[in-house]
């Protein structure tokens, strides 16, 4: 299924899906299900031990928001009002698995002072040191639409690698859209730590897309 | 040429700061100063954007069949 729009839903749009939701349009409630399952999935295993209980909280979580697109009363965007439930209940199941907060470990995921690209890349010494001696590659980049096609199955698996709260951050960013002050919010992060989780996840997905990029250099010289 | 105030190597630390705009006014305009003359960093910025991009446009992994059907039907009961 697309992200198409939903990714990007404005005030308008988003209205028009609560009321095709409060009128039981299928079609709607299954694109929002389609949409949204696998962050759910992502955000809900930050809290829970296992898959199946994080599956468990996504499904209540729907559970709830069927039940409450009644009330919703649209002083949040309707993606932020369902993760806020997502993230409320999945809370409560790791409470009760007897798990601690999963930001209490946070620190070793800010990965301080570790680079976000490979050292060896950069001049070592002199007076360029520190410049570029390996950079980017300057070939022309394609669009976003194709290169999804091509490799956003790659960035997917790598973002799936990465530890639980960059894994999240990343998630709920760039592939749905929500601001950081929503992102803040819903996982309890300061605004610093935030962006340092942000940092580090978009610094390896990059380095997952230049690879791809390379690879395309190579086969094609 | 006069180096700029910040390195390739520090620019590539900074470059979510500056992109979320969370860096003060001195260190915006060395950054930007950077990158206007070194088309490496403008490269790299380059490369987080598509980065951005593409994860914009993913698909996403269908529900498993069981609790899709599941969801779907208490939808419809609900209405």
């Amino acid at each position: 299924m697309e992200s198409d729009g939903v990714g990007t839903v404005d005030l308008g749009e988003d209205a028009a899906l609560v009321v095709a939701l409060r009128m039981g349009d299928e079609k709607a409630f299954a694109e929002l299900l389609d949409c949204h399952y696998d962050t759910m999935l992502r955000v809900a295993r930050m809290y829970v031990a296992t898959v199946e209980a994080a599956e468990d909280v996504v499904q209540e979580t729907f559970l709830g928001v069927i039940r409450g697109i009644d009330r919703f009363e649209e002083r949040s965007s309707i993606k932020t009002w369902m993760f806020r439930i997502l993230v409320n209940r999945a809370k409560t199941r790791g409470e009760r698995e007897g798990r601690t907060r999963p930001f209490s470990s946070l620190q070793p995921e800010l990965e301080a002072g570790r680079p976000s690209v490979d050292p060896g890349r950069f001049i070592a010494d002199g007076r360029w040191a520190g410049f570029w001696g390996t950079p980017p590659s300057t070939e022309h980049l394609p669009e976003a639409r194709l290169l999804a096609a091509e490799v956003g199955g790659r960035i997917v698996a790598a973002i799936d690698e990465l530890p639980p709260s960059q894994r999240a951050v990343i998630t709920l960013r760039d592939v749905h859209g929500l601001s950081a002050t929503d992102v803040c919010d819903l996982l309890d992060l300061s605004e610093a730590n935030q962006r340092v989780l942000l940092h580090r996840a978009r610094s390896k997905a990059r380095a997952t897309l230049e690879r791809y990029l390379d690879e395309g250099v190579e086969a094609g010289s | 040429m006069v180096q700029p105030e910040f390195r390739c190597v520090e620019f590539v630390e900074m470059a979510t700061d500056w992109m979320e705009l969370a860096l003060d006014d001195h260190d915006r305009v060395s950054l930007e100063e950077h990158v206007a003359i070194c088309p490496h960093c403008s490269e790299y910025v380059e490369q987080l954007r598509l980065t951005i991009g593409v994860l914009r446009e993913v698909r996403h992994e269908a529900p498993p069949p069981a609790a899709r059907a599941a969801l779907l039907e208490a939808f419809r009961q609900s209405r």
